[in-house]
């Protein structure tokens, strides 16, 4: 053998084709479930029941893609017998698609509570936080898509800066509800569709990471304890110290 | 990489191995733990072979083959023992099964007892089935030691010369790509074989199939142009490399 093995080829191979096309699979499905929480947000925030009634009926469809995906990774495990960067990227793909399922489902779920018709417009400042929340949410599931597609670590790590912001949102949406339902008790029940909905953005923002953390395994394999110092756990309403 | 002196069986220190004027391995140093599978790999001319013929002083029987350096068996130079004696405490098994194709099964394992001393055929029998059994073939040929070898198939050839190296009762088993004449039938018999031979010796195999590595071996070493570029856990290696180079040829990016 001769000449750098290192040395780029210029050609890719049907292989590397393979591993491109099964990340921009697993970003698709991710770009599915996005839209099923913008919608579910959306239909919750307007009180929109025909939208909601879409996201619902999306479910089966996200399934679908996540057990298309699940083949698809299996199927080039078995096949390829992949090592290293391949092997965690096939890895992490299969967790990754969990949590992008999960992040669909909690655009489900929002739909679930906007079908009550009970929704945040009589509380503009609550509002105004949960759209800011549902802004930043977004963006992060965006830019944990586009990490794993383009393949880019420092994407991917900025993520757990935003998750912290939006953990904040949370807790802040929490007081708020909270300072409200002691001057109307009368509102209990849309106030607790609030929290509701500001919880689940949490746990969009929470799937996020998870996306952002396989993708860094993929190209490091560094896992999260090892570059991320572990945090004692905390009350949802504990600030942190 | 390194464990401390008493779980090294055997420590390849600084070793070169020459061929004429040609040097196929290069200051390899290397600690091979005892009662594991080491497995080596690399792409062909990498100089793995060559590695595993030092280990029981093979490669200098070659004309102008030579070698610098030491390589330690439990902490004594092989290089300056009898090479016979090496030769029945590190045993070898090579790519194509190569029993004496005169000899039965029976004369095939014995053949090691018979050559190094006079021993009662009592004695002899028992270590013959003692040897049969841990090759796993004792089942397969029991009504028939007295048959030809060459009766044998592929897989059992291999497996009889596992048992005539382990009738010489060495430490070490040195495997240099066991199973590649072997179908995966034959193959998966020796994979099973050499879990169970852990148990007992030190093994050190050479294979070409990085999964038969990652199957049998608790660690591996990766060699390119006669370079030891990176040795640790089987798993570390194939899931998480160290060096690029490793990255590179484990993904079949070049090799």
């Amino acid at each position: 053998m001769t000449g750098d093995p290192l040395a780029p080829t210029g050609t890719p191979r049907g292989y590397d084709l393979e591993v491109q096309h099964l990340k921009q699979r697993a970003a698709r499905m991710g770009g599915f479930a996005l839209q099923m929480v913008h919608d579910g947000w959306r239909a919750f925030d307007q009180g929109d029941r025909q939208l909601a009634q879409s996201v619902l009926d999306r479910n089966e469809m996200l399934d679908h893609l996540d057990d298309e995906m699940e083949h698809a990774t299996i199927a080039f495990l078995v096949l390829r017998q992949p090592a290293a960067v391949d092997l965690r990227t096939a890895a992490a793909l299969l967790k990754m698609t969990t949590h992008m399922d999960r992040v669909g489902r909690l655009g489900y779920d929002m739909c679930r509570i906007s079908t009550s018709g009970k929704g945040p417009r009589e509380s503009p400042q609550l509002r105004a936080l949960l759209q800011r929340m549902d802004e930043v949410v977004e963006s992060m599931v965006r830019q944990s898509l586009d990490g794993l597609e383009q393949g880019r670590i420092d994407l991917a790590r900025d993520l757990f800066r935003q998750d912290d912001e939006v953990d904040r949102m949370h807790r802040e949406a929490q007081r708020m509800v909270i300072a409200e339902l002691g001057k109307n008790p009368a509102a209990a029940a849309r106030l607790a569709n609030i929290v509701l909905v500001s919880r689940h953005l949490e746990r969009v923002a929470d799937n996020a990471c998870k996306i952002a953390e396989k993708t860094i395994y993929a190209l490091t394999g560094q896992r999260r304890a090892e570059y991320l110092p572990r945090r004692p756990p905390r009350f949802l309403n504990e600030d942190p110290v | 990489m390194n464990t401390d002196a008493g779980s090294v069986k055997l420590a390849i220190d600084h070793l070169s191995a020459y061929y004429g004027t040609v040097r196929g391995v290069e200051d390899v140093s290397l600690r091979i733990p005892p009662q594991q599978v080491t497995a080596i790999i690399g792409p062909s001319g990498c100089g793995k072979s060559t590695l595993i013929r030092c280990l029981n002083r093979l490669h200098e029987t070659l004309p102008g083959a030579r070698v610098e350096g030491q390589v330690l068996l439990d902490g004594e130079n092989l290089y300056d023992l009898d090479p016979t004696l090496v030769r029945r405490r590190v045993g070898m098994v090579f790519q194509k099964p190569n029993p004496f194709a005169t000899m039965s099964i029976y004369g095939n394992v014995s053949a090691p007892l018979r050559f190094n001393s006079r021993m009662p055929r009592e004695e002899m029998d028992r270590i013959v089935v003692q040897s049969l059994k841990r090759a796993a073939l004792w089942d397969e040929v029991r009504d028939r030691t007295d048959a030809p070898a060459t009766s044998l198939s592929g897989g059992q050839q291999q497996r009889l010369c596992i048992a005539r190296s382990l009738a010489a009762d060495p430490e070490v088993l040195l495997m240099d790509e066991p199973c590649s004449a072997l179908d995966p039938i034959a193959t998966a018999k020796i994979e099973e074989l050499i879990a169970q031979l852990k148990k007992d010796y030190t093994v050190v195999i050479v294979t070409h199939n990085m999964q038969q590595a990652a199957r049998v071996a608790d660690s591996t070493a990766f060699m390119y142009l006669g370079k030891l570029v990176e040795f640790g856990p089987t798993e570390q290696l194939f899931e998480r490399p160290r060096e690029r180079l490793t990255e590179a040829y484990i993904t079949g990016r070049f090799g």
